[in-house]
């Protein structure tokens, strides 16, 4: 009960998605180069607190949310169960997505007098999940097959994939001349665990038989496959300490391994527009070690039992014609927990694009005129976020608008339109207090009265040392 | 310091916004009153004979023959668990001139029996379709009846025909037999 209860809440709850659009060209914050390896950083260098430079949670449903389902109103939980599974497709999804970075730091460096080069490197944890809302399953669930002769419940309604992983990164950012910047971040993946459930297919239909009233076909292919896990939930001591010593051996890179990458550009279009784009985790990991698949596997009609009425002297004993029928039913539902081939997943590939414009320069005090040197204190953007899952991308619309408060205080609304909400409004501030670097940026800012009735929230927040650049 | 105190008003600020976001009105224990009900239906037993099939090795007329089903389905925890009421319903379809019984006996592994059924097959006078169809129904003391069976035993009696004839080899016609259960089942997975 408290395992299911949990999973349920993890999955309704704290479901993820990865649109970091606040962070994305948020360049006073070290971890902006995280979404686009490309941008030039505002410091000198920079460390991160350990653990705490950037924690980011986010969390939404694309169908029926906390408060649909478990608000306090005496209603029956189950119709509005009921109606929160007849409100949702298949294609409706919970996700997740959390990291905590463990350490992080960068540098600028260069030949010239003003650096072009920055690297900066770090490890992070990162979950991420996402639940296909299984419609059939649920509806069999509810209703049984009696009301559904003739229909076709579809097994590939199944689709789930999660992973946690440790993720050890190096980016390099150059910028070629003052309009055009690039920039590469190689990645190891270290994965701690991994299950993947994401080419089912098969049927069950109840349909009028010819011999008998109803007719039943069963066409089974399903899979899930996991690693690192086997190791977890099978071994004899209960010491949850000993788990958590080997997912911590795993993140420093004892689990499966994998690579990848992430690039970006930022380039200024005129002085005033900009436009910057990354393509992220480009990468695989290959599960190798600690495999644990199942596969489930067969076709089966099954119109009844025919007796054979030994009298009528057929060769077959009943005997012998019941434990066929019976054996056909175990092979079907027989699941094999055997096979350990090793499997190759993929990362969810994800792709930013802004175009921004900056306006508005500060007048100088003193001479009441435009400083040289003078910034843009405001700029608009439109940015898309787009995100590769299972049963295709998933994309997401952005209006940001950024603002220079005061010396060393910015701040950076959005409005977000998603699989999630249409409404999304989002801040995100970060001061710089001396040479700590602290920001804070959250998402869906309506619905904070009450996070059940959220399609989805998001939260991200950090703290880095970091030293200014000298560069006038 | 206006400006100093502005940034850290302003982080207050985000903070506050963490504080004062909260979840409520919201009931996870309710979870344990789900009640799925679903209805399922399952085919069960079938066969369709020939006259001739009523004869045995000598060419003689077998008034009785039998056979013996385990479901041993209805013994399962699951529907121990969950099944709240059963019905089979069972036809006869004759184009045979003799009328029959089908007698449907639910017994355990040690035969002890726990309900039986029996289902009249009318004769068919000139080899058109006769059809006679009953459903039973299992709740309450019957439905335990049928929780504790593991074994269905079908024993097809012939009644002898009112002008003597008796089945022989040339006799036109089959018997037809279907059947179907319709589970109500009451999962309370929490």
């Amino acid at each position: 009960m408290k395992i299911v209860c949990s999973l349920f809440l993890i999955i309704t709850c704290f479901s993820f998605s990865q649109n970091k659009q606040l962070l994305f060209g948020f360049t006073e914050i070290p971890q902006s180069s995280l979404v686009n390896p490309a941008i030039k950083l505002h410091n000198e260098w920079f460390v991160g607190v350990p653990l705490l430079s950037h924690i980011h949670a986010q969390a939404g449903s694309s169908g029926a949310n906390v408060y649909d389902v478990f608000s306090d109103d005496n209603q029956s939980f189950t119709n509005k169960l009921r109606s929160a599974v007849y409100s949702m497709s298949e294609n409706d999804f919970f996700s997740l997505n959390q990291q905590v970075e463990l350490f992080a730091g960068g540098f600028s460096y260069g030949d010239s007098f003003v650096k072009t080069d920055y690297i900066s490197f770090g490890l992070y944890q990162e979950t991420d999940a996402i639940f296909y809302f299984p419609r059939d399953y649920a509806i069999l669930a509810f209703e049984g097959n009696q009301t559904n002769i003739g229909r076709s419940f579809d097994l590939g309604h199944l689709n789930v994939k999660g992973e946690v992983i440790s993720v050890l990164h190096v980016g390099y950012a150059k910028q070629i001349n003052k309009m055009f910047s690039v920039g590469i971040r190689g990645k190891i993946y270290s994965s701690v665990l991994n299950f993947n459930s994401i080419n089912n297919r098969g049927s069950f239909i109840t349909s009028n038989g010819q011999n008998n009233f109803l007719r039943h076909d069963f066409n089974l292919d399903l899979e899930f496959q996991t690693s690192g896990l086997a190791s977890l939930t099978n071994d004899d001591n209960s010491d949850v300490n000993n788990d958590f010593k080997t997912i911590g051996k795993r993140i420093l890179f004892g689990g499966n391994l994998g690579l990848g990458f992430d690039i970006g550009l930022s380039y200024k279009l005129t002085d005033q527009w900009q436009l910057d784009a990354s393509l992220l985790d480009v990468g695989f990991i290959r599960h190798s070690k600690d495999i644990e698949n199942y596969k489930l596997e067969g076709e089966y009609t099954f119109e009844g039992i025919n007796p054979i009425f030994p009298e009528a002297g057929e060769e077959q004993t009943a005997e012998e014609y019941w434990d066929e029928i019976s054996d056909q039913f175990e092979d079907l539902f027989n699941v094999d927990s055997t096979n350990t081939t090793k499997y190759t997943t993929l990362r969810p590939v994800k792709l930013n694009a802004a175009l921004s414009y900056s306006f508005g320069q500060k007048m100088d005090k003193e001479c009441n005129c435009l400083s040289e040197e003078s910034e843009y204190q405001n700029a608009l953007g439109m940015q898309l976020f787009a995100i590769k899952r299972p049963k295709g991308p998933q994309i997401a619309l952005t209006a940001a608008y950024y603002r220079r408060l005061i010396k060393g205080l910015r701040v950076k609304t959005s409005w977000t339109a998603d699989s999630y909400s249409l409404t999304n409004l989002g801040i995100g501030a970060v001061a710089n207090i001396g040479n700590v670097n602290l920001y804070f940026l959250a998402d869906n800012l309506l619905k904070y009265g009450n996070l059940a009735k959220a399609q989805s929230v998001s939260l991200q927040l950090g703290l880095n040392y970091t030293v200014k650049r000298n560069e006038n | 310091m206006l400006k100093c105190l502005l940034k850290y008003w302003l982080f207050f600020g985000a903070s506050c916004l963490l504080i004062i976001s909260c979840v409520s009105d919201v009931n996870f224990e309710q979870a344990e009153t789900l009640e799925l009900t679903p209805i399922m239906e399952s085919s069960l037993i079938f066969f369709e004979r020939p006259a001739y099939s009523f004869l045995d090795e000598d060419g003689v007329e077998t008034q009785t023959s039998q056979d013996t089903v385990r479901v041993e389905l209805f013994s399962d925890d699951f529907f121990e668990d969950h099944l709240i009421k059963a019905e089979f319903l069972f036809e006869g379809i004759n184009t045979i001139k003799r009328a029959y019984e089908a007698k449907i006996d639910f017994i355990d592994d040690e035969d002890v029996l726990h309900h039986t059924f029996t289902l009249n097959i009318p004769e068919s006078v000139d080899n058109s379709e006769v059809l006679n169809e009953e459903t039973v129904i299992f709740e309450g003391s019957t439905l335990d009846a049928l929780l504790m069976s593991t074994q269905m035993v079908l024993t097809l009696t012939l009644f002898n025909s009112n002008d003597g004839t008796v089945i022989d080899e040339n006799t036109p016609g089959n018997l037809r037999f279907r059947s179907k259960g319709t589970f109500y089942l009451n999962i309370e997975p929490f």
